[in-house]
């Protein structure tokens, strides 16, 4: 019976692909029109791998996630592409196919995971539930406390406390608990939205390089989301770049981070303070993102972008490789100079 | 949470004195005095008047007369005799209706809350429905209707045009003729049986708790408890002589429960509906989703369950309304109970009875407070903890 109680991931061969997102295009119908929220968004997800997806809040980060999960508000509607897992098309699943994947093989760490607790019901019950709608074998009582002993454990928390009510568990406990939750079935992918943006600094960095313990050792493989940019370095391998609902840049996370190729990147790395290497003069990103509904035509950085010609304005760049899984969506990228004194 | 409720207690205790106290003050208060009036009763033989001057003690100091009345209310057990009906203690006419009156009230509270939470829940998870909007419109109607000509209504409706059910009152005096039972005992034993199978059955699904941590075999268990502990209520009650009786007295609380119900139910159901929509807003819903919970169960165990506490503390608020409903609905259905008792000894200027009937109303309106308060710690995590 441990032997079924282990917590691991349940993804397979390292590198080989697990989820794979294709030209994916989604849309929220609001009265003033639609909401262009994720816009032809291509990349895949291996097993084993931490991959993450930076940019601006209202980008469309969070759109990408419930479309994973299949989560959407009544008012979206996926126009186009696909989503893959293991190779099935979870897009075209019926409701309840898709509700026995959901934590089974996609579990969610949520952008404000501080309020993702029912109030009423003990942290070790909401666990319990998890484990009672998707393990595959009946648990007794006593195995589901074992388990979930082991999960609180496994994310630094007293496994006494399973017996506690959210509110007296510390944001930065509750964000472990949500993690351990996250873990609980053995889910084949991850998704942590902003998971540990609400919480100060310190705490915020503890959380980060457990999470990226965890992944390695149990080869968990996960999707990082969140506006800033250091904590998509800190924890990931790979990374995408996300303007205005489209993934503007896509690369190693040392790439990107190094040689960034998109203006935009480079312009929010400039603008981020770094915390490893020396000071670096900021650098202003200015304007405010464009409007969904009506967005720019051609590229659309064009109207915040210091590199934009008429061609951007009037044709969209595709995709383009520039290295060795490196590619970017820009007419003029070579244009994009080096990072100045920026170190990992 | 045993910390909690003793000092609710306490509390209510408190208030309780406050309130008898004000109610003295508040009846001292009034212009001319309280002996002039019954003096000049011709309904009263002058022995008697005597024995009142010096029951009344009217000659002491007004402090030493509060403290008497609240000696008398809580350890005498005193509370004087009826002026209207001498020489009948105040205690005795009001200890008749006071059943009737919780009777009443519990079973339209408990109808009104159990239904309009259900019917609340669904029609805010069935949003921009026809039957939402239906529910919505009807339960307004309800909500906002003028009570007292919505009673009559009620009243002429199914007693007068269907002739089903009785014009008010408590018994049907002819069936009753030669009955070897009081209608007041026949009224207490129904009210035995039903206290009785709650206990029971509250008991028994402690025990079940105990003993499994299956909520399936848990939720079984508890609904063969349930039914078996009807069934042995049924079982007594068809073999039992009084029968008839209770059917009879059964038969005249319909009209006036329906009413009650009917009109509490309505302010449930909106109130269910908006706490309930909100409910469905938070994060943990998503995360319920996101678990793969299915929908019954996010609505039932996760919205239903958050929505319940807002909709049970505006419960408790709305008990002083209830309570003045209460007096208007027992005198439109003549039912003889403490409203009734208190509206009588007002128009016969029977002033034991009416600060007996206060006092008392005064009481249960504390204990209901209590009982609200104590069920919210039980259902809200956040209260029960810090005591
Ligand atoms: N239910 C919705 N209806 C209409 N527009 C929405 C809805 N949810 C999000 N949006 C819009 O979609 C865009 C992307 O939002 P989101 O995915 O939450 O971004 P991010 O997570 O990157 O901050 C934003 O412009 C937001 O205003
Ligand atoms: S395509 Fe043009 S506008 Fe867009 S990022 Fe490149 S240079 Fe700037
Ligand atoms: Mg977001």
């Amino acid at each position: 019976m441990a032997q079924t109680l282990e917590i691991e991931s349940r993804g397979g061969k390292a590198g080989t692909p697990l989820l794979e997102v294709q030209n994916l295009v989604m849309h929220y119908g609001t009265k003033e029109g639609d909401v262009s929220a994720v816009e032809d968004v291509t990349f895949t997800l291996n097993n084993g791998e931490a991959i993450g997806l930076v940019g601006e809040s209202g980008c469309g980060k969070t759109s990408i996630a419930l479309t994973l999960l299949r989560l959407l508000p009544d008012n979206s509607v996926v126009k186009s592409g696909d989503v893959r897992l293991d190779g099935e098309s979870l897009i075209g699943l019926d409701e309840e196919q898709m509700r026995r994947r959901r934590w089974r093989d996609i579990s969610m760490v949520f952008q404000g995971a501080m309020n993702s607790w029912n109030p009423v019901y003990r942290i070790g019950d909401q666990i319990r539930e998890a484990l009672r709608l998707h393990w595959p074998e009946t648990l007794t009582y006593q195995e589901e406390t074992e388990r979930i002993a082991a999960l609180f454990e496994l994310v630094g928390l007293n496994p006494a406390t399973m017996e506690r009510y959210p509110h007296e568990f510390s944001g930065g406990m509750r964000q472990r608990a949500v993690i351990a939750m996250a873990l609980s079935c053995n889910p084949k992918v991850i998704i942590a939205d902003e998971p540990t943006t609400a919480l100060d600094v310190i705490v915020q960095d503890q959380i980060l390089r457990e999470l990226k313990k965890i992944q390695k050792e149990l080869g968990m493989s996960i999707i990082y989301i969140s506006h800033d940019i250091a904590v998509i370095a800190e924890v990931t391998e790979r990374m995408g770049v996300m303007y205005a609902g489209k993934l503007v840049e896509l690369g190693s996370t040392i790439e990107v981070f190094h040689r960034p190729k998109h203006p935009y990147s480079y312009l929010l790395l400039k603008s981020t303070p770094s915390i490893t290497g020396p000071r670096r003069k900021l650098a202003p990103l200015e304007g405010e993102p464009p409007n969904l509904i009506e967005p720019p035509s051609g590229c659309r950085f064009h109207p915040r972008c210091p590199f934009a010609t008429q061609q951007c304005i009037d044709e969209d760049p595709p995709l383009t490789t520039v290295g060795e899984g490196h590619s970017v969506a820009c007419w003029h990228w070579q244009e994009v100079p080096e990072i100045g004194g920026l170190q990992k | 949470m045993v910390k909690y409720i003793a000092k609710r207690f306490g509390q209510i205790f408190i208030l309780f004195y406050v309130f008898l106290a004000l109610l003295f003050l508040l009846l001292d208060l009034q212009p001319g005095d309280i002996s002039q009036q019954f003096v000049g009763n011709p309904n009263i033989p002058p022995e008697a008047k005597v024995i009142m001057v010096r029951q009344l003690g009217l000659d002491q100091p007004k402090i030493v007369q509060l403290g008497h009345h609240l000696w008398n209310y809580s350890f005498g057990m005193d509370m004087g005799v009826s002026w209207s009906s001498y020489p009948r203690e105040v205690a005795d006419i009001l200890f008749t209706a006071l059943p009737r009156t919780v009777f009443l009230f519990l079973t339209a509270t408990v109808l009104s809350f159990w239904l309009g939470f259900y019917t609340g829940k669904l029609v805010a998870w069935r949003r921009g429905t026809v039957v939402e909007k239906s529910v919505m419109v009807t339960s307004i109607f309800f909500w906002t209707v003028f009570y007292p000509w919505f009673a009559i209504l009620m009243l002429w409706f199914f007693a007068s045009q269907l002739g089903w059910f009785p014009i008010g009152k408590f018994i049907t005096v002819e069936t009753w003729i030669g009955s070897p039972f009081s209608a007041d005992s026949v009224f207490i034993l129904m009210l035995t049986s039903i206290a009785a199978v709650t206990l029971v059955y509250g008991i028994l699904r402690l025990v079940i708790d105990r003993s499994t941590d299956d909520p399936r075999s848990r939720q079984n268990l508890h609904r063969i408890a349930l039914w078996s502990l009807i069934a042995v209520a049924t079982v007594f009650w068809a073999f039992n002589s009084r029968r008839t009786y209770a059917m009879d007295i059964l038969w005249h609380t319909v009209v006036p429960v329906l009413t009650l119900t009917l009109v509490n139910f309505a302010g449930t159901t909106l109130l269910t509906r908006s706490s309930m929509l909100e409910t469905l807003r938070e994060d943990y819903i998503l995360t319920a989703r996101a678990k793969g919970v299915p929908e019954s169960t996010i609505r039932d165990r996760h919205a239903a369950r958050n929505a319940m506490l807002p909709v049970t503390t505006s419960l408790v608020l709305q008990l002083a309304v209830v309570i003045a409903g209460g007096v208007i609905t027992e005198q439109i259905f003549s039912w003889p109970g403490l409203g009734r008792a208190l509206l009588g000894a007002i128009t016969a200027e029977d002033i034991p009875v009416a600060m007996g009937a206060l006092a008392l109303i005064g009481v249960l309106s504390l204990l209901a407070h209590l009982v609200a308060d104590i069920t919210y710690a039980f259902l809200d995590p956040r209260i029960r903890v810090q005591g």
